[in-house]
């Protein structure tokens, strides 16, 4: 078998090394001997006929390495030899490998930084069984422009019960939940949630039970399951909770269970889950606000589950027109749905940090051609010896790949500092698509490996070919360092410009994405943001479910609010701005017949408290605001925004016309107002048209209160949740924030795109000015002679050093036009991430192209003072 | 004597193990035995013989054991082994096939054609 014999002589030849060197020794010294004695009997003298035998015989060495190849020994060998080599070669040079070592560590550091997060957040699949089979299901209505909208409850439960290609099916809500379980109210994100949801997800409690269907029914959904940290915080890690009671909003619940540590649901954070008792009753016809999640059959396709939807939103639409005519099911991958809005500003980033690499790689490639050319000589005398090519270029990438792996050592460093300070940019109480930590795991540590493995070839590969290609004669008879490799500064021009190129390309994306952010924090919100206090109320149903009842306590709590010490003004709004809220109602003019969802227009609503709009900063352009009046007993009112008049009424004066509003009203309203336009969904979102209603008219269950304080908004905090525990001791308040910091979490996502942008940008020009000095100052050292002859022939210093620097200024005018092309070709896939900036914009252009030219001739003035200074007598000698 | 003719390239694969095949030789013997039998037309570069042994080796084709020579040295000898004589079988009936063929075409002359 020749398998085997291969493998018999590779392992004797691998583990028997000293013994098959010695046998090869022997046999080719019994060779050359036998030849001897058989020329000295032919006559020859004794040492004459060993010296003659020796050079018929040819190279021993060469034969040798060639005995060792055919035996297929040579590679391991070979390469344990090179690591050797490269580790001492590498040692001799310090200063080369430090710098190598660093900018590697840059380029890899970044891309391991910013993979741990693509990783966690796109890759690495949702921490359930079986999670290529969650989907979320969505309404949607593409002729009115609805996209994964929440679903209607009746609408939930057609699906539920007529689609077959889920095993389980889920809905949720998300609310506030206010808990008290030792006496003091906590306020806690909650999710009420359809008996299904633990089962659709697969994942069993820590403690105890999950719901049955049963605890779906109303009167029977008094129990609650808490989450790890919760149980651990407020019960001490108990295990007798269990069965115990605890107070949610107001009423006493079981404990059922306790959820493992870690369980979360994609972005919505929740402590404690109560079942959401649906069923088939008015409470539950109209509105669309549920969460829904599902599991797939095994082997149903997402195709096949899609037909499924359309045919049960057929059924929906044909059952209930008036609510569903356009409107059917949409179904998402889970994972998809989570990541939809961070899926792309995350390639970018990785497709950034991937250039950096690139950048960092054509430099390191120009340092090792550098080098290379003081290594000629070495190269040489190991070809004279012996060495093929192949071994040469072997041994140089050994060398590369030990670069690359001690750039991925220090890289995982320098990720390890970037990712802290990346997360940093993150607010606290963002709500991330995923909740799982973000860390240098194992998957991350594969990526870096294989990042460095491809920089090793992508900088060693190049240099080595070109290094190994030389005359060995000419190599041999010239001086150690110079001559043989003028080629290689037309290679190395290339690198630099490859790498200014990827640097401009860099600093227009992030020219563009600053310059978005600058546009997007400038933006007039329509409110003032200053000496605003926001906190968020959720009043407890048990307590408060009659509307005059809770009307009351509102205007209660904003009373006492206004009246405590350094506050100026007080108002509440069901939705805070710029907190991603809103809501949308149909709505018709109230001279017609009521409105239908299908079949009217829709407009967004807020549900406001008397002096909202001035504590807000509002103005009011014509008309009133709400009023104590304007409670239950008058005739209902509301005030529009200008966009609303603009829209739907263009040219006519609103105040006093009517208006069905579908949310709240059996009777029409009287608009009595009409209020300036403020950015409501997030400051990228022009202003749309707007109906406000009165709280003291249609009071909502949450709130969130805003308060203007005379100082900093931060001092009035306790006062102000002193005033609304004078009027009930019991209610939580939680989102304590100022206006100001909600502001800057909503752009918090454009600023994390931005810095990182900005910081991957400037690394980028760093690694770029390393890049041109380098091959300008060796260019310059290279041309001495030349620069002196010049001098001799009367060329000034002035003349010589801008020769240099106009030599510097033509690279980087290639650069310039390739990375132009490149940046229109590609800052198209920036376009949704920008807020009214084109990705062609003419000034980010103009000015990256600037900031490049500088720097190519910042890095290029200590090349060109040097050439300036040559002496010709010295240059002229030094040949 | 004749000019000596260089070897074709990939033909002292199958000298050497046509040499071996007749009985075992060492390295040198082995250079002799095709010297011999050529009556010294073949020219043989003496160190590359030994790539070739250890690449016909390593492929299974002979296999080697060290042993006494002629004047009582060490020395290792090469074998054929089985799969070695297959191999030569088929190299022999190439070659002579290939020169065959070749050998008709360069006879052509131009009136069979």
């Amino acid at each position: 078998m020749t398998i085997r014999a291969r493998i018999r002589s590779w392992l004797f030849a691998v583990l028997q090394r000293s013994r098959a060197e010695r046998d090869m020794d022997a046999e080719l010294k019994f060779h050359i001997e036998a030849y001897a004695e058989d020329l000295e009997r032919s006559g020859v003298k004794q040492e004459e006929a060993l010296r003659h035998a020796h050079i018929e015989f040819g190279s021993v060495e060469r034969m040798k390495e060639e005995c060792r190849e055919a035996r297929g020994v040579s590679l391991l060998q070979s390469l344990l030899q090179d690591l050797r080599l490269a580790v001492r070669v590498l040692r001799k040079s310090a200063g080369f490998t430090v710098v190598a070592v660093i900018t590697l560590a840059l380029g890899i550091g970044a891309n391991a930084a910013i993979f741990s997060v693509v990783d966690a957040i796109l890759l690495r699949p949702l921490p359930y069984p079986q999670p290529a089979q969650l989907v979320r299901l969505w309404e949607d209505a593409p002729s009115l422009g609805y996209f994964r909208n929440v679903v209607n409850p009746y609408n939930f439960m057609d699906w539920r019960d007529n689609a077959k290609s889920f095993q389980s099916m889920a809905a949720i809500t998300g609310q506030m939940t206010n808990l008290s379980a030792q006496g003091q109210p906590i306020a806690l994100p909650g999710m009420q949630v359809s008996p299904e949801f633990f089962s659709v997800l697969e994942v069993p409690p820590f403690l105890g039970s999950t719901f049955t269907s049963d605890e779906g029914v109303a009167g029977h959904d008094q129990v609650v399951i808490l989450s790890y940290g919760l149980w651990q915080s407020q019960f001490g890690g108990n295990a007798a909770i269990v069965g115990q009671k605890v107070d949610v909003d107001g009423v006493p619940h079981t404990v059922i269970g306790v959820m493992p540590r870690g369980f979360s649901f994609p972005k919505m954070k929740a402590e404690v889950w109560t079942p959401l008792p649906l069923a088939r009753t008015d409470d539950w016809k109209d509105g669309r606000y549920l969460t829904v999640v599902a599991r797939l059959k095994p082997g149903v396709t997402l195709e096949q589950a899609r037909q499924d939807m359309l045919r049960v939103g057929n059924l929906t639409a044909e059952a209930r027109p008036e609510n569903n005519k356009g409107w059917g099911g949409e179904v998402l991958p889970m994972l998809e749905d989570a990541t939809l809005d961070v899926r792309r500003p995350l390639w970018v980033l990785l497709a950034c940090v991937g250039f950096l690499l690139l950048i960092a790689c054509s430099n390191v490639a120009n340092l090792l051609l550098m080098r290379g050319a003081g290594r000629l000589r070495e190269m040489a005398v190991r070809s004279a010896l012996g060495a093929g090519r192949v071994r040469l270029i072997q041994q140089l990438l050994v060398e590369s790949l030990l670069l690359a792996l001690a750039g991925m050592a220090a890289g995982l460093i320098v990720a390890q500092f970037g990712l802290h300070s990346l997360l940093a940019l993150i607010p606290q109480n963002a709500p991330l698509p995923r909740s799982e930590p973000i860390t240098i795991n194992g998957s991350v540590l594969m990526f870096s490996f294989f990042a460095a493995l491809l920089t090793a070839i992508l900088f060693g590969l190049v240099p080595a070919l070109r290094l190994s290609r030389f005359d060995l004669q000419d190599a041999l008879k010239q001086g150690s360092s110079r001559g043989g490799v003028g080629g290689h500064q037309a290679l190395r021009r290339c690198f630099v410009v490859v790498e200014v190129a990827l640097a401009l390309l860099l600093s227009v994306g992030a020219g563009l994405m600053l310059r978005s952010f600058s546009r997007l924090v400038a933006v007039d919100p329509g409110f003032r943001t200053d000496h605003l206090l926001t906190m968020h109320i959720w009043t407890s149903p048990s307590h408060y479910s009659d509307d005059h009842k809770r009307s009351a306590y509102f205007e209660r709590m904003l009373t006492e609010i206004r009246n405590s010490p350094g506050v100026r003004a007080a108002g509440s709004t069901h939705f805070l701005p710029l907190t991603d809220s809103i809501s949308g109602s149909c709505f018709a003019p109230g001279d017609g017949p009521p409105p239908t969802p299908s079949e009217s227009p829709s407009s967004q609503y807020l549900v406001t408290s008397p002096g909202y709009f001035s504590a807000m900063g509002i103005p009011l352009l014509k008309g009133r605001d709400f009023e104590a009046r304007d409670n239950f007993d008058a005739p209902p009112v509301a005030i529009v925004n200008h966009a609303f008049v603009e829209r739907y009424f263009p040219g006519q004066n609103v105040v006093g016309k009517q208006l069905w509003v579908c949310w709240s009203f059996k009777k029409t309203v009287e608009i009595v107002g009409v209020a300036a336009e403020a950015r409501q969904a997030g400051l990228q979102d022009a202003p749309e048209p707007t109906i406000f209603l009165s709280n003291s008219q249609a009071p909502m269950y949450f709130a969130t209160i805003v308060v203007r304080a005379e100082g900093d908004p931060r001092e009035i905090i306790r006062s102000a949740e002193e005033a609304i525990h004078r009027v009930d001791p019991d209610q939580a308040v939680s989102d304590v924030r100022s206006m100001e910091d909600v502001v800057s979490d909503s752009v918090s996502s454009q600023r994390f795109e931005a810095v990182l942008l900005g910081v991957f940008a400037a690394m980028a020009i760093a690694l770029a000015i390393i890049g041109i000095y380098g091959v300008v100052s060796y260019s310059v050292s290279q041309r001495t002679n030349e620069i002196g002859i010049r001098m001799a022939m009367g060329a000034r210093s002035p003349d010589i050093a801008r020769m240099v620097v106009r030599e510097t200024l033509t690279l980087a005018g290639i650069a310039l036009l390739v990375g132009f092309g490149s940046s229109v070709a590609l800052s198209r896939v920036l376009e949704s991430l920008l807020f009214e900036i084109r990705p062609t914009d003419a000034v980010t252009l103009v000015s990256a192209g600037c900031v490049i030219v500088a720097v190519s001739v910042m890095a290029s003035v200590l090349p060109a003072r040097r050439a300036a200074k040559v002496d010709p007598m010295m240059a002229l000698r030094y040949e | 004597m004749d000019k000596q003719l260089e070897l074709l390239q990939g033909t002292l694969d199958m000298l050497i193990l046509k040499a071996v095949s007749l009985g075992p030789l060492h390295g040198y013997g082995i250079l002799l035995r095709i010297q011999q039998v050529s009556k010294d037309r073949l020219e043989i570069q003496q160190g590359s013989l030994y790539p070739a042994l250890y690449r016909l080796e390593h492929q299974g084709w002979i296999t080697s054991e060290w042993g006494e020579s002629e004047n009582n040295r060490k020395a290792k000898y090469y074998r054929l082994t089985a799969t070695g004589r297959r191999r030569l079988q088929t190299e022999t009936e190439q070659w002579n096939r290939m020169a065959e063929v070749i050998a008709g075409i360069l006879k052509t002359t131009p009136g069979e054609l």
